[in-house]
C-alpha cells in the first residue's frame, strides 16, 4: 500500500520529505502493470468469445415478440433447409417438411433457383436429448465406480504397493487424450463386450451357448449411447474419484473416531457418519464431471453419435435394450456436422451460431453452477 | 488380536465376514482404474501391433511388385516439378509487377462488379428468365404455321404474352439499373475481399463508373477505360517478359528436359499397376476359391451349385513368376542411366542460368529463387540416390523389420485410398502436431505463467477471487466451441490482420490461408492457459510462506523477492505444469480437426518461420477425420490405432515424468 502512495505525484508534492521512487521501484511498478495487463488479457480474450457467440447466437434464440424464445429451435430436430424462389419473385424458406407440405398445398406455383441447405433447418431439440441421455448413462456410471473408489482410497486403504499402483493408474488415466478414449471405447464397448443375443454375428471373439438359442456373445454393444456413455465415464474417472476423495477427505477423523468408539463398524461408520456429510461434495463432483462430459466430442464421434436421425430415442423402440442400444445426436457432434461438414451459406448461420449458443450457455452454467458449488461447500465445512 | 470368546461369530464365508466384503466390494472397484488402463492398453495394442505384420506384407508386396522401382523415377520427376514450380513462381512475380496498378484496378473492378452482381442478384434472376420467356414466345410466334387454322387463332395470345412480357422486361430492366445505381453506393460494394491489393484513390470513380456501365442490362463489352486498362497491362507485361526472356527460354527448357523421363516413367507406371494387380488377385485367390466353394455347399439350386462351382475351379492359385514380371525393370536401368545423365547435366546447365536473387526485384522473386536452391539441392540429391537405387533394386530382397517400422515411423507420406500404392508415414501428422504444439506452449507458458504470478503474489484478495473462478471457466469452454470460433471468426480475424501493411516483416504474412497451423496453434494456447495456470499458481502456493518472509526482511523489493525467491523455488512445479499442459495440447482433438487446415503434408520448412502460415494434419486429426470411413480390420484402420497408441505413449511419458517432476518438488 505504501507503494501505491509513493507513485501518486499529488501526495509526493505535498509530502517533500517522501523519497522519490528509486530506479528498482520503478522498475518494479512496471513488471507488476505488465504482469497484470497480460493477466487481464487473457479475460479479455475469454470475453470477447463469449461476447461473439452471444451477439451472433442469442438473435436465433430469442425473440423480440412474445414468447420472447424461438420455441421451434428447441422442439424440433435438425432437418434440411430449402430455399427457393416462386415465379412472381417471392422468396420462400422452410425446413423440408414444411416445404413439401407447401408444395402439396400450391401445385400450381412454379420454383425457381430452389437451393437446400443440409442441416440448417428444424432446430436442436434431437442433439439436446441425445446429449442429456450420453450425460445421464456416463454420470450414473462413473459416480459409481468413482464413489466407490475414493471410499476405498479414503477409507480402507493402507499405503502399499498396491495403492501406489491404482494412484499411478487413475493419475495416468487423467491425461490420456480424450480420443484415445475413443478408440478404446469403439474397440471395447462397440465391438468386444459381452451380450445376450440370438444371433450372434460372425466376428464375435468368444460365443457361450446358453441353450433355449440364447447365446452370450463377446461381439460388442455396437454404436450406441451405452457405449458412448461408457466411454464417457471412462474418460472421467479421474476427476470424479480426485473429487470424491477431495470431499471424504474434508470430514474430519473425529466424526470415524467418535463413531468407531461408540462400537459401530467400519462400514456402520462410512456409511452412518461419513458419507452422508460428503454428499455435498459428491453433487459438486458429479457437476464437475457433467460439464467435462457435456463438452467432449471425441470419445463420442465413433460410439454413439449420429448426425442425422428423424426419430427422437423414445419413439420406435419396443424395449429397454432397444432404448439403449441406438445412435443418438449429441451437441457437440451436431456442431462439428454444422460447422465443418456441411457446405457453408448465409443460411446455415443462424444454426450454427445458434447451437453455439446454446450448447455454450448451458455448460458455462454447469461450470458456474459447480464453481458456486465448491466455493459454498468449502465456506461451510467449518467444523 | 485376538477374538473374545462370546462374541457371535456372525456371518462368515471362506473366513471373511461382511466387513471383509464390503471392504473387498471397495477395493475391486478401485482396481476397476488399473483394469480400464490395462485394457486400454490391451485392445489399443491388440490393433495397434496387428498393424507391423500388415505392413510389412504391404511392404512387400510394393516392392515385389515393381512399384519401388517406379518411384525412385517418380521422386525424380517430383523434385524437378517442386524446383520448376518455384522458378515459375518467381518468373512471374517479377513479370506482374510492371503491371501491378492496372492489375489492382482490374482486379478491384472484377470484385466490385460481382458484389454488385451478387447484391442485386434477386431482379437479375427475374429479369433473366422474362427475357428467356420473351425469347421463347418470339420463337413459338416464328414457328406458328399461317395455313393452320389452330395456330391463327394463337397469334393473339402468344402477340398479347409478347407485349406483356416486353412491358415486364423494361419494367425490371429499370428497376435494374435503379437498384444498381443504389447499390454502389453502399459500403458492401466495395468489399474488395481480403488480399486484394487496394487500387489508388485517383482510380475509384474510373472504377465505380466502369463497374456502372458492366453492370447495367444492355451491355455487352467493357467500358472502354477497362478494355484501355486491360491494353496497357498487357503491354507492359510484354515488356516486361521481354526483359527476361532469357529466363522464360531457360524454364522452357527446363520443361523439355524431363519430358522424355515422364514419358518412360508413365510407361513404367502402367507396368507397375500391372504388376500389383498380379499380386493382389494372388494373395486373394485362396479366399475367393473358398467363399465360391462354400456358396456352392449352401447352394440349393443344383444350377447354381454348379455355376459357382465352376466359378470357384476357375480361380487359380497360382504365384506369379516374379522374375518375369520385373524383368521389364531390369532391363529399363540402362535406359533409365541414358535418360538421367544428360537430363542431370542440361538442368545444371540450365540452372546456370537462372537469374541471381539479387538480379529480381519482388519479394515473392526473392524467396521463390531462395526455395529453388534448396530444391535444386534437394534435385541433385534425388538424382543420385535415384541412380543408385534403381542400380541395386531387387525385387525379391527381403525387408527387415527395422524397415518395415522406420518406414511407419521416418515415412514422408500419408497416403490413402490410392490406386497406386497407400504410404502410411508417420512424419506429416507428427510435425503437424508437434509444431502446433510448441506455437501453442511457447503462447500459452509466458501468457499462463505471468498470470500465476501475478495473481498469486501480487494481486489484491478480491483481485484473486475474481480472477481464479474466471479462468476456470475458460477450462469450461467446450473445444468444439473454440473450434467454430476459429473456423468462422478467428481465421478470419488472423487473415485480416496478416494483411495489415506496417505487419509485413512478420514470417509468413500475410497468410493466404484462413485454416493455419498458426490458428491452431493460438487457440490451442488459450485452451491450454488455465491447466497451466491452475498448475502454476498451485507451485507458488506450495513454497514456504518463511522464504518470501525472509527474503522481505533482509531488504528485497516485492518483486525481487517474486522472481527471485518464489518463483525458483517453485520452479519444479511450473515444469510440472507445462508437461501437463503439452499432453493436453498434443491430445486436443476437436480444435485442430476444425482449424489447422487438414492437409497431409510435411509443412515447408524452406519458408522459414513462415511455415506456421500453411495448413497441417495432426495425429488426433486423422484419427478423427479417417477411423469413420474405413473398414474394421484392415490396414488403414491398424494404422490409425497405431496413431492412436503413439498418442497414448506420448501422454504416459508427458504425465509420468510431469510426476517425477513433481515428486522432486516435494522432497525439497
Amino acid at each position: 500500500m505504501h507503494d501505491q502512495v509513493s507513485d501518486n505525484p499529488i501526495m509526493r508534492s505535498e509530502n517533500p520529505l517522501l523519497k522519490k521512487p528509486s530506479a528498482v521501484k520503478r522498475r518494479d511498478a512496471a513488471v507488476s502493470v505488465l504482469l497484470r495487463v497480460v493477466t487481464y488479457f487473457i479475460l479479455i480474450c475469454a470475453a470477447y468469445i463469449f461476447w461473439d457467440i452471444t451477439k451472433k447466437g442469442a438473435p436465433v434464440v430469442f425473440k423480440t415478440s412474445a414468447p420472447f424464445v424461438n420455441t421451434s429451435f428447441f422442439t424440433k430436430s435438425p432437418e434440411t433447409l430449402m430455399t427457393w424462389e416462386t415465379e412472381a419473385g417471392k422468396f420462400h424458406r422452410m425446413d423440408f417438411t414444411d416445404y413439401s407440405q407447401w408444395k402439396r398445398d400450391n401445385p400450381e406455383e412454379v420454383i425457381v433457383e430452389e437451393k437446400s441447405h443440409a442441416y440448417s433447418g428444424g432446430g436442436i431439440f434431437g442433439p439436446l436429448v441425445g446429449t442429456a441421455l450420453l450425460t445421464l448413462i456416463c454420470i450414473v456410471v462413473a459416480l459409481f465406480v468413482g464413489l466407490t473408489t475414493a471410499v476405498f482410497l479414503n477409507e480402507y486403504s493402507s499405503k502399499g504397493r498396491f495403492m501406489d499402483m491404482i494412484r499411478l493408474a487413475i493419475m495416468n488415466l487423467a491425461g490420456v487424450p480424450s480420443i484415445v478414449f475413443g478408440l478404446f471405447g469403439l474397440m471395447f464397448f462397440c465391438l468386444f463386450v459381452p451380450v445376450l443375443t440370438q444371433e450372434p454375428l460372425d466376428r464375435s471373439f468368444l460365443t457361450i451357448p446358453l441353450g433355449a438359442g440364447n447365446f452370450i456373445a463377446f461381439q460388442g454393444w455396437g454404436t450406441c449411447m451405452l457405449a458412448g456413455g461408457f466411454t464417457l465415464a471412462v474418460m472421467i474417472l479421474p476427476v470424479i474419484i480426485a473429487a470424491c476423495e477431495e470431499s471424504l477427505k474434508a470430514i474430519p477423523m473425529g466424526f470415524r473416531e467418535a463413531s468407531l468408539a461408540l462400537g459401530a463398524t467400519k462400514w456402520q461408520s462410512i456409511s452412518k457418519s461419513v458419507l452422508p456429510y460428503a454428499f455435498p461434495g459428491m453433487l459438486t463432483a458429479s457437476v464437475l464431471g457433467i460439464t467435462r462430459v457435456a463438452g467432449e466430442t471425441a470419445p463420442i464421434m465413433f460410439t454413439a453419435a449420429l448426425a442425422h436421425k428423424d426419430k427422437l430415442p423414445w419413439q420406435e423402440v419396443s424395449s429397454l435394450t432397444g432404448f439403449f442400444s441406438q445412435s443418438v445426436q449429441a451437441m457437440p457432434y451436431h456442431i462439428y456436422t454444422v460447422a465443418a461438414r456441411i457446405p457453408q451459406t448465409e443460411y446455415t448461420k443462424p444454426m450454427q451460431y445458434g447451437s453455439v449458443f446454446v450448447f455454450m450457455v448451458l455448460v458455462m452454467a454447469l461450470a458456474a453452477l459447480s464453481v458456486y458449488l465448491r466455493i459454498n461447500y468449502r465456506k461451510r465445512l467449518k467444523w | 488380536m485376538k477374538e473374545p470368546a462370546f462374541k457371535r461369530r456372525g456371518f462368515q464365508f471362506l473366513g471373511l465376514n461382511t466387513q471383509d466384503f464390503i471392504r473387498i466390494f471397495f477395493g475391486g472397484n478401485a482396481s476397476l482404474a488399473i483394469v480400464v488402463l490395462v485394457l486400454i492398453c490391451v485392445f489399443l495394442a491388440r490393433e495397434a501391433f496387428m498393424f507391423f505384420p500388415d505392413h510389412h506384407k504391404d511392404l512387400k508386396t510394393y516392392r515385389q511388385s515393381g512399384q519401388e522401382f517406379v518411384d525412385y523415377i517418380g521422386d525424380e520427376i517430383t523434385a524437378h516439378t517442386n524446383l520448376y514450380s518455384s522458378l515459375n513462381i518467381a518468373y512471374y512475380a517479377e513479370v506482374n509487377k510492371s503491371s501491378k496498378e492496372e492489375d489492382s484496378i482490374l482486379r478491384a473492378t472484377r470484385a466490385v462488379l460481382a458484389n454488385v452482381e451478387n447484391l442485386t442478384a434477386k431482379t437479375w434472376g427475374r429479369f433473366e428468365r422474362d427475357l428467356d420467356k420473351l425469347e421463347d414466345v418470339n420463337d413459338d410466334l416464328e414457328d406458328l404455321d399461317s395455313e393452320s387454322e389452330e395456330d391463327r387463332a394463337k397469334i393473339p395470345v402468344l402477340q398479347a404474352e409478347k407485349a406483356r412480357l416486353e412491358s415486364e422486361v423494361d419494367l425490371l430492366r429499370e428497376k435494374l439499373k435503379k437498384e444498381i445505381a443504389e447499390v454502389i453506393e453502399s459500403d458492401a460494394a466495395w468489399e474488395l475481399g481480403v488480399g486484394t491489393a487496394k487500387p489508388p484513390e485517383e482510380a475509384y470513380p474510373k472504377i465505380k463508373e466502369a463497374v456502372l456501365f458492366a453492370a447495367s442490362p444492355e451491355a455487352d463489352d467493357d467500358h472502354p477505360y477497362i478494355e484501355n486498362l486491360k491494353d496497357v497491362a498487357r503491354e507492359k507485361k510484354k515488356v516486361a517478359a521481354e526483359q527476361l526472356v532469357a529466363y522464360k527460354d531457360t524454364l522452357k527448357a527446363m520443361q523439355a528436359a524431363v519430358r522424355p523421363l515422364k514419358s518412360f516413367h508413365s510407361e513404367l507406371r502402367d507396368k507397375g499397376l500391372e504388376n500389383k494387380k498380379k499380386l493382389v488377385s494372388f494373395s486373394t485367390a485362396a479366399t475367393r476359391k473358398k467363399a465360391w466353394e462354400k456358396g456352392a455347399e449352401v447352394a440349393e439350386d443344383p444350377a447354381e451349385k454348379e455355376r459357382m462351382l465352376a466359378e470357384a475351379a476357375k480361380v487359380v492359385i497360382e504365384e506369379p513368376d516374379y522374375e518375369g514380371i520385373n524383368q521389364v525393370f531390369y532391363d529399363s536401368v540402362p535406359r533409365h542411366a541414358e535418360l538421367a545423365g544428360p537430363f542431370e547435366m542440361e538442368m545444371a546447365k540450365l540452372y546456370e542460368q537462372i537469374p541471381a536473387r539479387d538480379e529480381v526485384a519482388t519479394k515473392s522473386a526473392k524467396e521463390n529463387l531462395k526455395r529453388g536452391e534448396v530444391f535444386y539441392k534437394r534435385f541433385e540429391n534425388r538424382l543420385s540416390e535415384g541412380r543408385e537405387g534403381v542400380k541395386e533394386w531387387r525385387h525379391d530382397k527381403s525387408i527387415s523389420v527395422v524397415e518395415s517400422v522406420s518406414s511407419f515411423l521416418f515415412g514422408r507420406d500419408w497416403i490413402s485410398n490410392s490406386s497406386w500404392h497407400d504410404f502410411y508415414g508417420l512424419l506429416p501428422i507428427f510435425t503437424g502436431s508437434l509444431l502446433i504444439s510448441l506455437i501453442a506452449l511457447s503462447v500459452a507458458v509466458p501468457f499462463a505463467v505471468a498470470a500465476a504470478i501475478y495473481v498469486n503474489q501480487l494481486a489484491s484478495f478480491r483481485e484473486q477471487n475474481f480472477i481464479k473462478p474466471a479462468i476456470e471457466f475458460i477450462e469450461a469452454i467446450p473445444s468444439v466451441v473454440l473450434g467454430f470460433f476459429g473456423i468462422l471468426v478467428f481465421g478470419e480475424t488472423l487473415r485480416a490482420v496478416s494483411q495489415v501493411e506496417w505487419l509485413q516483416w512478420v514470417p509468413g504474412f500475410p497468410m493466404a490461408e484462413r485454416l493455419t497451423i498458426l490458428n491452431a496453434g493460438l487457440l490451442l494456447a488459450f485452451m491450454a492457459v488455465p491447466t497451466i495456470f491452475t498448475l502454476t499458481e498451485d507451485a507458488l502456493n506450495n513454497v514456504p510462506k518463511a522464504f518470501a518472509e525472509n527474503s522481505l526482511a533482509m531488504g528485497a523489493t516485492k518483486l525481487q523477492t517474486v522472481f527471485r525467491v518464489v518463483v525458483p523455488t517453485g520452479v519444479s512445479g511450473m515444469i510440472a505444469a507445462v508437461l501437463l499442459g503439452f499432453g493436453r495440447i498434443i491430445g486436443e482433438t476437436m480444435v485442430v480437426l476444425l482449424v489447422a487446415g487438414n492437409k497431409i503434408k510435411i509443412p515447408d520448412f524452406t519458408e522459414g518461420l513462415g511455415v506456421v502460415a500453411q495448413p497441417a494434419h495432426t495425429m488426433t486429426g486423422i484419427i478423427a477425420q479417417e477411423l469413420g470411413e474405413v473398414d474394421a480390420g484392415s490396414l488403414h484402420w491398424r494404422a490409425l490405432f497405431m496413431v492412436g497408441m503413439i498418442l497414448f505413449c506420448i501422454s504416459l511419458l508427458v504425465n509420468f515424468s510431469a510426476q517425477r517432476v513433481l515428486k522432486r518438488l516435494q522432497k525439497v
